[in-house]
């Protein structure tokens, strides 16, 4: 394992200033395609600044658990997002079984998130840690089966080799079983992002909402700290989703011209699945909770063909 | 590197849209609202139109450009437009529940779909499009029958016949290189034209003599 401490730190910061650009962002379109004027894009950055100003209030029965765990969300998104090739086709980190090591990372933090929840002992905090706790244990399977039908036609779970890989001449990215892995993986994304068919990321409303719900007792740099990580969080889907399947135009070298081409190209990417995440959010309702098990079944099954698929269209 | 051939490259592209196929499949099973369903129908028939297409553009066939046209004239245009119009006039947008829940029937669908893997496998190489195509247009016909028991709503129904029928043309096309002969497909597309008008009128009827479209109430004596 090679380090290079310049990569390491070039996509640490296109991380943290990409993550909150992205939110920003579907929120200004979805507002647009609703008709209303919406929030500027950068408004993200002045939340971010603000809550990072702002003294917090710790509930007076919190454990140390209560300010452990923005640091852990934060962190292990940040880690993640490390691992995954965004710019170069080489990523910066790599770990123990690379994608492995992503699905598990992630799920270290949505495991402190819950606790963060869980630790100030208001009843919406339980509530929405319970949720969210069920929802991934349905969405994490599907996004593991959906990473690994790339990985099998790889022959590695290793998400730069995975890219590498995929680099071959363009009609070979028409791959049937990948059809079915990305519309999976897309359901799987929306749910983790806590997007509109599963959760509302705009509702304060208590019955309803997940994530909000668990972040209620935070405040100040704690909740700068939850908010950052939840945008690093579906920046690195996303970024997942874009370079593994579309990974076109992604720099095999450091030459500036590639970096330069690279960029473009996933920010084109990145505006695309931003585009089709407000369509998805703006022309379906949420679902029932109950109904949530429906729709990441689909994605567990889907993805699951798309796995057997793999040997039967090899 | 040398380039690949136009063969190579039309295989990929063909099971690629087959494979859009089965999902717009996979969420029609799980989808609920009457006019997704049919939006999901029209895209799907929208695949299917562009595999003509590539067919036709790739091994020189003029006349599998007729079927093209035809296809998004007929299914992606014109029925999933009368279709729409016939939910709005009737006025009911959303499915009652159906037999099995989404959870079940997904599965069901899965196991459906491996089954036609597995059947489809030895005629391989019989194919000479794509590289199981045949399996996903198997599936889609099983899929299609499941969707058209699973639904209780005449037009559900209808939508389901429908699909049959795509899966019906994609085998067709993955078997013979050039679809079949040309009168034939287009008997059968008109016999798919006629025979949805002919339901939406007989939809319309149900519901008029019995108030719903369920069909399971259709046993039950009128006086």
């Amino acid at each position: 394992m090679n380090l290079n401490p310049l990569a390491i730190a070039l996509q640490t910061a296109l991380l943290l200033l990409l993550a909150p650009l992205v939110s920003g962002l579907i929120r200004n379109w979805k507002a647009k395609l609703q008709n209303r004027r919406g929030p500027r894009i950068w408004q993200p950055y002045s939340d971010l600044l603000k809550f990072l100003r702002k003294d917090m209030v710790i509930p007076e029965h919190a454990s140390w658990v209560f300010g452990f765990a923005p640091y852990v969300v934060f962190l292990s998104a940040l880690l993640a997002g490390l691992m995954i090739p965004m710019l170069t086709a080489q990523a910066p980190l790599s770990l123990f079984g690379g994608v492995l090591a992503v699905v598990g990372l992630l799920a270290l933090g949505r495991f402190f998130l819950a606790l963060g929840g869980l630790d100030a002992g208001s009843a919406f905090g339980g509530m929405g840690s319970s949720r969210e706790m069920t929802i991934s244990a349905l969405a994490e399977p599907a996004m593991m089966l959906a990473i690994f039908t790339v990985a099998i036609g790889v022959g590695s779970t290793d998400l730069s080799r995975m890219v590498q890989a995929g680099q071959g001449p363009v009609w070979k990215l028409f791959n049937p079983t990948h059809a079915m892995a990305f519309v999976a993986l897309f359901l799987v994304l929306l749910a983790e992002t806590g997007r509109i068919p599963v959760d509302n990321p705009a509702t304060h409303l208590e019955l309803t909402m997940i994530h909000e719900a668990m972040l209620l007792e935070y405040s100040g740099r704690y909740l700068a700290l939850m908010e950052w990580g939840a945008s690093l969080k579906q920046l690195v889907l996303m970024t997942l989703l874009a370079n593994v399947f579309l990974p076109v135009g992604i720099a095999p070298d450091t030459s500036p011209a590639a970096l330069g081409v690279s960029a473009l190209a996933l920010a084109a990417k990145l505006l695309v699945l931003a585009a089709e995440v407000v369509l998805v959010e703006t022309t379906n309702a949420k679902l029932r909770l109950f109904r949530v098990p429906d729709l990441l079944g689909v994605a567990f099954i889907l993805a699951t063909l798309a796995l057997l698929s793999t040997f039967f269209f090899g | 590197m040398n380039g690949p051939t136009p063969a190579e490259i039309s295989a990929q592209l063909i099971t690629f849209c087959a494979a859009g196929m089965l999902v717009f499949q996979l969420l029609l099973i799980v989808q609920r609202m009457l006019l997704t369903n049919i939006r999901l129908f029209a895209l799907q028939s929208f695949l299917l139109t562009s595999i003509a297409g590539i067919i036709a553009y790739f091994h020189n066939a003029t006349h599998v450009y007729l079927v093209a046209a035809l296809t998004l004239i007929g299914k992606v245009v014109f029925l999933p437009w009368l279709l729409d119009r016939q939910v709005r006039r009737i006025g009911i947008s959303q499915e009652i529940e159906p037999l099995l829940n989404a959870p079940a029937s997904m599965l069901l669908c899965g196991g459906l779909t491996l089954l036609s893997y597995i059947v489809a496998r030895p005629f391989t190489a019989l194919e000479r499009l794509g590289n199981n195509t045949l399996g996903i247009a198997m599936s889609l016909v099983l899929t299609g029958f499941f969707l058209m028991f699973n639904r209780r709503k005449a037009i559900t129904q209808v939508l389901a016949l429908l699909t049959v029928e795509n899966g019906v043309m994609l085998a067709a096309v993955a078997l013979t290189t050039y679809g079949m002969p040309l009168v034939v497909e287009l008997g059968i597309f008109f016999d798919v034209v006629v025979a949805v008008m002919v339901l939406g009128i007989l939809v319309y009827r149900i519901r008029d003599s019995f108030a719903s479209m369920d069909t399971s109430k259709l046993n039950q004596l009128k006086g």
